[in-house]
């Protein structure tokens, strides 16, 4: 771990730490607020049905000790940089002592509330691989500060103070207006903001939403009192709804684009990548271009009737759901040819635009209409139960599911090189997959029945970092003979290899 | 890795394995039919006191639970059939299953932390699982249940000297 060459002497984690700062004066407020929000509900209750108690000040004395609390861990919290480390000190009765090597620092996250933005002050996350929380979390710096820690991870904690040796920062991507609103035509974030708006009216009033429904059908047509409403109207109502909903739907999506992408960068200082977004809150991340374990590249249909395309790529970095602190989206969305040079640039090596793309035997496109067969033949069967013959309609599923199978057994490749390896799957929807071959962890060679019958097995490819929901690096249906050698030479590889992440 | 290959002496090569790999010692055959005998016996178990409660079979819950417990040592007997491993200059391999098989591979420069577990009647038999833990998510944790014990050793060595040389983070 120590580096020879590093200027300072080797400091253990006792020694003289070079000016140990502290959080920012108003820390404790934020700190409050943020163990308020997590006391809001007791508290409220606690405010509304206390009354006539004579508990009313007990809130209040629950507020009272948690400020003391904030205001312990101001005075408890220092931090500062020895030799190539980060050591935080905290506590008076209970000391803790936290010693964190720059070098293992994946990921730097700052994020700015719209309350932090008007003290001028952010708070500050360092994460390391592994672990469901981060190594280090500021609850707050002033934002000099903030950037000030950011650039010591940049440089290992090697004197920042040297402003001519920072290379400059270098954008790579920007996101003007049209492209946020682009975002939002594309993302379904609104779906939930519409849904949860519809549960909500239905909790309050079981008749709204029919009422809305014949409101708007009266809106249209003018006239109507119930007995005059056809099917035909109540057909164009409902259609009417149905846009609604979207075009509703559809607005929400570019709010929350707008709210979370506004000005989004992403740039890179040497070898560090940095996005910075966000309207009201503002979220600032960075991490070194090394530390991305695997890249996906995604083209839904209305990205495709948008020529767009989104990159995202996967850190080490556990990350719980909603927190959105680790690098992740490179390009929410951007041309086809701006996330090929994008990708052409942060992996100059692996040689994306002239991948050798191999086709798998698109002869086995009838095993991906399997999994949809039981699925329709449940629908088709709860559907006859309810309309009889009628129901028998949904089997015309089947034909348009083996048309798109068949599509994509014929876009189905793989494409491998001695950096990187790379798979493309889907039509209606499609993605590319891949990962440097230094990041691979671990080879897995599957073959099922249906594989030995085809002559084919499954290679599964297993990275850090990748999501439950982000698509599988996997090559299926791959020959066997194929699938054994390219599991030899991949397995080869990866031991004159170390590991790199 | 820049060392020669690590050459584990093993014991004879089992005429079962395939050729380069090694089963599983005869002693862990009944360790690895018990493993899978209660995850089957008991919902065979649940199942019988359903039958017993909605038809009043007061037999039901005992046989459906030895029959749940003859499936899960059968399930088992296979498994054990079915497990072989190698350890050669690429790393580790681990082989399992027969209907759908899997072969699952740790390069040596990959291994994170490795587990070697030891259960009582493993201890009685000379038998200890090893697990191998990558920093992937999905194969994170590669499993070979009931090796030899000395061998599980040896391989825990193996492996785990390529750790230390990894020191750069």
């Amino acid at each position: 771990m120590p580096d020879p060459a590093a200027p300072l002497p080797e400091a253990t984690p006792d020694a003289t730490v070079a000016a140990e700062r502290r959080l920012h004066p108003m820390s404790w407020l934020f700190v409050l607020v943020q163990q308020l929000k997590q006391f809001i509900l007791p508290l409220i209750v606690l405010l509304v049905f206390g009354r006539g108690d004579r508990n009313e000040l007990w809130p209040l004395i629950g507020v009272a000790v948690l400020v003391v609390l904030s205001l312990w861990q101001y005075f408890t919290y220092r931090y500062g940089v020895a030799g190539d480390r980060l050591v935080i000190r905290s506590g008076l009765f209970e000391r803790s002592l936290r010693v964190i090597p720059f070098a293992r620092i994946h990921n730097v996250a700052l994020q700015q509330s719209a309350l932090h933005r008007v003290f001028g002050v952010a708070e500050v996350r360092l994460e390391s691989a592994g672990g469901s929380k981060p190594e280090a979390q500021m609850r707050v710096l002033k934002l000099d500060d903030a950037l000030a820690l950011e650039a010591l991870v940049r440089h290992r904690g090697a004197a920042p103070a040297s402003a001519v040796s920072e290379p400059e920062s270098a954008t790579l991507l920007a996101l003007p207006f049209g492209e946020i609103v682009r975002l939002g035509l594309v993302s379904n974030r609104g779906m939930v903001v519409v849904v949860a708006t519809f549960v909500a009216i239905a909790q309050i009033s079981q008749r709204a939403i029919l009422n809305a429904f014949q409101s708007v059908g009266k809106w249209l047509f003018g006239f109507a009192g119930e007995h005059h409403f056809g099917i035909a109207q109540y057909i164009v109502s409902a259609l009417a709804m149905l846009v609604f909903a979207v075009v509703l739907l559809r607005a929400f999506s570019i709010l929350l684009a707008l709210l979370q992408y506004y000005g989004f960068r992403l740039s890179e200082i040497g070898r560090r990548l940095t996005v910075e977004r966000g309207l009201l809150a503002r979220w600032r991340t960075s991490a070194s271009r090394r530390r991305i374990q695997a890249w996906t590249l995604h083209e839904g249909t209305l990205h495709r009737l948008l020529k767009r395309r989104s990159l995202d790529v996967d850190t080490a970095v556990a990350e719980e759901q909603q927190q959105q602190r680790a690098l992740r989206e490179l390009a929410p969305i951007a041309t086809p040819a701006a996330c090929d040079a994008l990708i052409e640039h942060l992996l100059p090596r692996a040689g994306w635009s002239q991948l050798d793309w191999r086709a798998l035997p698109a002869t086995n496109w009838w095993r991906l209409v399997l999994p949809t067969i039981p699925v329709v033949a449940a629908i088709t069967i709860a559907a006859s139960w309810r309309v009889g013959a009628w129901g028998l309609l949904v089997l015309a599923w089947l034909p348009w599911a083996a048309f798109v199978a068949y599509r994509r057994a014929q876009r189905m490749a793989y494409a491998a090189n001695p950096e990187v390896i790379a798979v493309r799957e889907g039509w209606w929807t499609r993605h590319w997959r891949f990962a440097e071959l230094d990041k691979l962890q671990a080879l897995q060679l599957t073959r099922s029945p249906l594989d030995r019958r085809c002559g084919t097995a499954t290679l599964h490819l297993d990275t850090a970092g990748s999501g439950a929901l982000s698509p599988q690096l996997r090559v299926r249906f791959l020959p066997h003979d194929e699938a054994l050698a390219l599991y030899a030479s991949l397995s080869r590889t990866l031991t004159s290899r170390p590991l790199r992440w | 890795m820049s060392e020669s290959p690590p050459a584990v002496e093993l014991p004879a090569v089992d005429q079962r394995a395939p050729s380069g790999w090694h089963a599983l010692p005869d002693r862990a055959r009944l360790p690895s039919m018990l493993t899978p005998v209660l995850p089957f016996a008991l919902p065979g178990m649940v199942g019988g006191f359903v039958l017993a409660g909605v038809f009043g079979l007061w037999f039901a819950p005992p046989v459906l639970a030895l029959v749940g417990a003859a499936v899960g040592a059968w399930i088992g007997l296979k498994h054990y059939r079915s497990t072989f491993w190698r350890l050669d200059e690429d790393g580790l391999a681990v082989r399992r299953g027969r209907l759908w098989q899997r072969e699952t591979r740790v390069p040596a420069t990959r291994v994170q932390h490795l587990d070697l577990k030891r259960g009582p009647l493993q201890r009685q038999r000379r038998l200890a699982t090893l697990v191998v833990h990558t920093a992937g998510t999905r194969h994170s944790a590669v499993t070979v249940p009931h090796l030899d014990a000395d061998d599980a050793e040896r391989l825990r060595d193996l492996l785990s000297r390529q750790i230390d040389a990894d020191d750069d983070a």
